[in-house]
């Protein structure tokens, strides 16, 4: 089984806050509109989803209740608190930085690699 | 801080956390199930995905778990876990709880007298600055460090290191008080100073200054606890009560705490009375009985106040040098004078429980190790089931933990019904001020020891558990055919386990040795069927009174039917140590250097035939005769060319000049005279008692029970002076047995020690040759298989146990060789390395030793060779 590449670490916070911007949504549903907004190219595990969850949860940036489905099924559905949304906020510019910083490292062309 | 309460709620609601995530992960599985089913795939398949895309489940509810949850909880479920597998398997729980036990309550019960006598402050406030000034003669034996009272004047006057420097002597005074009959009481008379030493305040009423303590002052009494609530029944109003001591209305003043035990079994403490006026006149050892204790100023060093006592001593050589000369003083701290004499019991019994703990730690630690063993299979699923390596150790050191606490409680639990029965039959060094308890640094050491020991034996199953591979123990079924490599630790084991008990066997040995020596040494005298009693009159009673009386008691007691011989004399074993140096007339005489010095015992009556001491030659002393009996060692040491009878040794007479008196017989040895059985014998010098001796022992022999005949004895007394009490009857088989009370109780536990010490070996040793002989089952089918005798297969296992016994006996040799020199002043009549004694303790070891692995290697050889091979 090929492994797909593993997300930027820390990044599945971000990405499990920014989906919530929208609405509340369920784990599963959570889940599908990361890879779907992603043309599948990022799939989050189950396995560290609900551990995410639960950790943003203890943090206060995420609240949970029980609701309904369209389908009629019990779901649990998380909303984005104030914390959060100001956490998110924080967390999309720290990583712009990056990505940034990253960008302008692979496109460096004047330097070549350095002699140790 | 929000974040602590959101945590501690999620705490509380733990069950309804792990519900919600079960649902919604149940709900994520079934979303998933049905998109695959949309999408066109088979329902079976669409579910297998779907769970299959969850990995492990367990693993995942315990990350989501950790997330939110505290370290805490995970080890109260450790805890948990523990204490259901100890249940499952309660043989296993109970074998190491109560070896654990044995280990821990024994070190408990060690340390409880150990922190009471050695470590515990003692009751007194800086008590650390007080110490016991102790004037030593600077050869020849000593007087038990008693200072001259003129020299304790001198030292109150000159020093300058002690704020106050006090002075105790001991007495036994009568009690009367109204129509009661009379009672001996236990007296220590202490200078005014004594009280600022020891700064103690009384539980009632007060103690006594400078003004009551001179020559002429009304007398005063301070009682102790235990006499108040013995003679006065703890009466609020005693204090202010006038009572009769030693004839004179003597009011007392004050009661002091229970734990006020300068020295222990005080009744009551009186001024001292001594006026230097009247006391510095004469400077010889006549006045040489006083304690001396003192404390250090704030400021001043012990080795500077010891200093400027050495000072002082050769100032009072030069300035009297006829009777100072060959005296220094030196300086203990109160410490090492109460307690000094036990400590090198004491450290030689906490080692001996240290050693057995070891030893039970060693055998706890390999029954878990065959545990863990047993239980890789369930070690190797957690960790597939993702437990993490540290997760796992954690779960084994938990449940080692909780094994010890359980231990630990239990041996706290033996150590305190221990303390509690043997504390108040202690011997009296070991008594401390306050009592030895189970108290609060008592519990914390066995606790701690409890964790160490917990820590210790978790060590070899988790390092077992861990350096298995997962893979290899999922798979295999444990039969490998190759020694394995837990071969070698057994070894380890054997050998240290042998080599431990050894070194608490030759320790136990060498006691019982001694004590065997101590008792079965002819003491020279016949304890049996006698019964001795002290009598005492006021010491300033007319010497005329005083012989009619003894006189007078000596005639009735003899009358007394069933009665064979009555005398008074010094018992054995009690302290009374008169070393007196005499000029005799077949030695040339010097000023000032006697030519004999003897140990003299004041008798009168038929002391020596009362005692049992046999008269090897020449006759008895005859009632008004002044003439003395030596014994053999005297002849020994100062006649033994000559004979002895005829010869006379010099008195001072009552006018000063000299009064030659005639040896007109010999006895045997005894034992004891003026100190402990194991003391060496000395020159005696039986003389007759004279008026002023008004304090004297009787001893009474009677082929009838002896103490039958107190009570008509306590009646004659009373006929002659209902004014006396009597004090302390006891029989001499009892004074003996008390006085070799310590050397019993230390071999007691040091045998029990090793004995317990020798069962946990043997069982541990059969453990693990039993065992290694179940997992070696198939190469034993192998080997029968290939030739071998049954024979050869018990011999195998046999010659490796041994091997490593050998190893462990070799080494224990060495360490007991070591550790048996701090024995050497416990002993008597036996040396620390004495070869003899190790080779009976070898035996000893080696017999049980044999036999516990004897029988699993027999049955190595009863082992099936077909059925041992086809089980592979």
């Amino acid at each position: 089984m090929a492994k797909k590449p593993d997300l930027l670490p820390g990044t599945l916070d971000m990405l499990i806050l920014k989906t919530l911007t929208r609405a509340p949504l369920h784990g599963y549903g959570i889940a599908l509109s990361i890879k779907r907004i992603s043309d599948e190219v990022l799939t989050v595990e189950e396995g560290s989803l609900y551990p995410a969850l639960q950790r943003l949860l203890v943090q206060g940036w995420v609240k949970a209740e029980w609701k309904m489905t369209e389908t009629n099924r019990r779901a649990r559905f998380y909303t984005l608190t104030d914390a959060g949304r100001k956490q998110l906020g924080l967390e999309v510019s720290e990583f712009e930085r990056m990505i940034a910083a990253i960008g302008r490292v692979l496109q460096d062309q004047q330097h070549g690699p350095q002699e140790a | 801080m929000t974040r602590l309460v959101r945590k501690l709620a999620l705490l509380l609601r733990r069950d309804r956390f792990r519900s919600d995530l079960d649902e919604e992960m149940a709900f994520h599985r079934a979303e998933a199930e049905q998109s695959l089913i949309a999408s066109g795939v088979a329902p079976r398949a669409a579910r297998r995905v779907a769970k299959g895309q969850f990995g492990n489940q367990a693993k995942l509810r315990e990350q989501s778990h950790e997330a939110v949850a505290f370290r805490l909880e995970t080890v109260w479920q450790d805890c948990r876990y523990a204490i259901r597998q100890m249940l499952r398997a309660p043989g296993f729980t109970l074998s190491v709880g109560l070896t654990l036990a044995l280990g821990i309550g024994a070190n408990t019960a060690i340390f409880s007298v150990v922190h009471a006598t050695l470590l515990r402050d003692l009751p007194y406030p800086d008590a650390g600055k007080v110490v016991r000034i102790e004037d030593l003669p600077l050869k020849g034996t000593s007087a038990e460090g008693l200072t001259g009272v003129p020299r304790v004047f001198d030292l109150q006057t000159r020093s300058k290191s002690f704020s106050s420097i006090g002075l105790m002597y001991l007495d036994t005074q009568t009690l009367t008080d109204g129509n009661r009959l009379p009672e001996q009481l236990e007296v220590a008379a202490v200078s005014a100073p004594f009280w600022r030493v020891l700064e103690t305040k009384p539980l009632k009423g007060r103690v006594f200054d400078e003004r009551e303590d001179h020559a002429n002052s009304a007398p005063v009494a301070v009682l102790s606890f235990s006499a108040w609530q013995r003679l006065f029944g703890g009466d609020p109003g005693v204090v202010g009560r006038v009572v009769t001591i030693n004839r004179q209305p003597t009011t007392l003043i004050g009661v002091m705490p229970p734990s006020f035990e300068m020295p222990a079994q005080t009744d009551l403490w009186r001024p001292a009375q001594l006026d230097p006026a009247q006391w510095s006149v004469y400077r010889g050892d006549g006045t040489r009985w006083a304690n001396v204790f003192a404390k250090i100023k704030p400021g001043v060093t012990e080795t500077a106040a010891a200093a400027e006592l050495r000072s002082l001593a050769s100032q009072l050589a030069v300035e009297h040098p006829q009777t100072d000369s060959d005296w220094q003083f030196r300086l203990i701290p109160l410490r090492e004078f109460l307690h000094g004499t036990v400590k090198p019991a004491l450290l030689v019994l906490f080692a001996a429980s240290a050693v057995l703990l070891l030893i039970a730690c060693l055998n706890v630690g390999n029954l878990m190790l065959a545990r863990a063993v047993g239980r890789q299979h369930e070690v190797a699923l957690r960790q597939a089931l993702g437990a993490s390596r540290a997760r796992v150790m954690r779960q084994l050191l938990t449940e080692a933990t909780m094994l010890s606490v359980l231990g630990g409680t239990l041996g706290c639990v033996a150590a305190f019904a221990l303390v509690g029965f043997a504390g108040p039959i202690l011997p009296s060094a070991l008594r401390a001020p306050g009592g030895v308890a189970i108290d609060w640094p008592v519990a914390g050491f066995a606790l701690a020891v409890s964790l160490i020991t917990g820590a210790l034996v978790a060590v070899a199953p988790a390092w077992g558990a861990c350096r298995a591979g997962l893979n290899e123990s999922l798979k295999s079924s444990g039969g490998r055919l190759t020694g394995s490599s837990g071969d070698s630790t057994r070894s380890y084991f054997i050998a240290l386990q042998v080599g431990l008990s050894l070194v608490l066997l030759v320790s136990a040995c060498l006691l019982a040795e001694s004590l065997w020596n101590l008792t079965r040494t002819p003491l020279g005298f016949r304890p049996d069927h006698v019964l001795t009693f002290d009598l005492k009159l006021p010491w300033n009673s007319e010497p005329g009174s005083v012989s009619r009386f003894y006189d007078e008691v000596q005639r009735r007691i003899e009358a007394l039917p069933g009665v064979t011989a009555v005398g008074t004399g010094v018992l054995p074993t009690s302290a009374i140590n008169l070393r007196v140096s005499y000029d005799v007339d077949w030695r040339p005489r010097t000023e000032h250097k006697d030519a004999v010095s003897a140990q003299s015992v004041v008798v009168s009556g038929d002391y020596l035939r009362a005692m049992g001491v046999p008269l090897l030659a020449g006759r008895p002393v005859k009632p008004n005769e002044l003439t003395v009996i030596v014994n053999q060692e005297f002849v020994r040491q100062y006649l033994p060319d000559r004979n002895p009878l005829g010869r006379h040794i010099l008195f001072s007479g009552p006018q000063g000049g000299a009064e030659a008196r005639e040896i007109v017989g010999i006895t045997g040895n005894t034992r004891g005279i003026g100190g402990s059985l194991a003391r060496p014998v000395q020159p005696e010098l039986y003389v007759e008692a004279l008026g002023y001796q008004v304090g004297r022992s009787f001893v009474v022999r009677s082929p009838l029970p002896p103490e039958s005949l107190f009570p008509a004895i306590r009646d004659q007394v009373r006929q002659v002076d209902p004014q006396q009490a009597i004090g302390e009857p006891r029989t001499l088989d009892a004074m003996v047995q008390k006085s070799v009370a310590q050397p019993r109780l230390n071999m007691a536990l040091l045998v029990s020690f090793a004995a317990i010490a020798l069962a946990l070996a043997c069982v541990g040793i059969y453990g693990v040759v039993a065992y290694s002989v179940a997992q070696r089952r198939q190469e034993i089918g192998v080997r029968m298989a290939l030739g071998a005798s049954r024979g050869q297969i018990s011999a195998l296992f046999l010659e490796r146990t041994l091997a490593s016994a050998m190893i462990g006996l070799a080494a224990g040799c060495v360490a007991a060789s070591l550790l048996t020199q701090l024995l050497r002043s416990q002993l008597y009549g036996v040396q620390p390395n004495d070869p003899m004694t190790f080779l009976i303790a070898t035996l000893l070891l080696l017999a049980p030793v044999f036999a516990a692995s004897l029988r699993p290697a027999l049955k190595a050889a009863s082992v099936d060779p077909m059925e041992a091979l086809r089980t592979e």
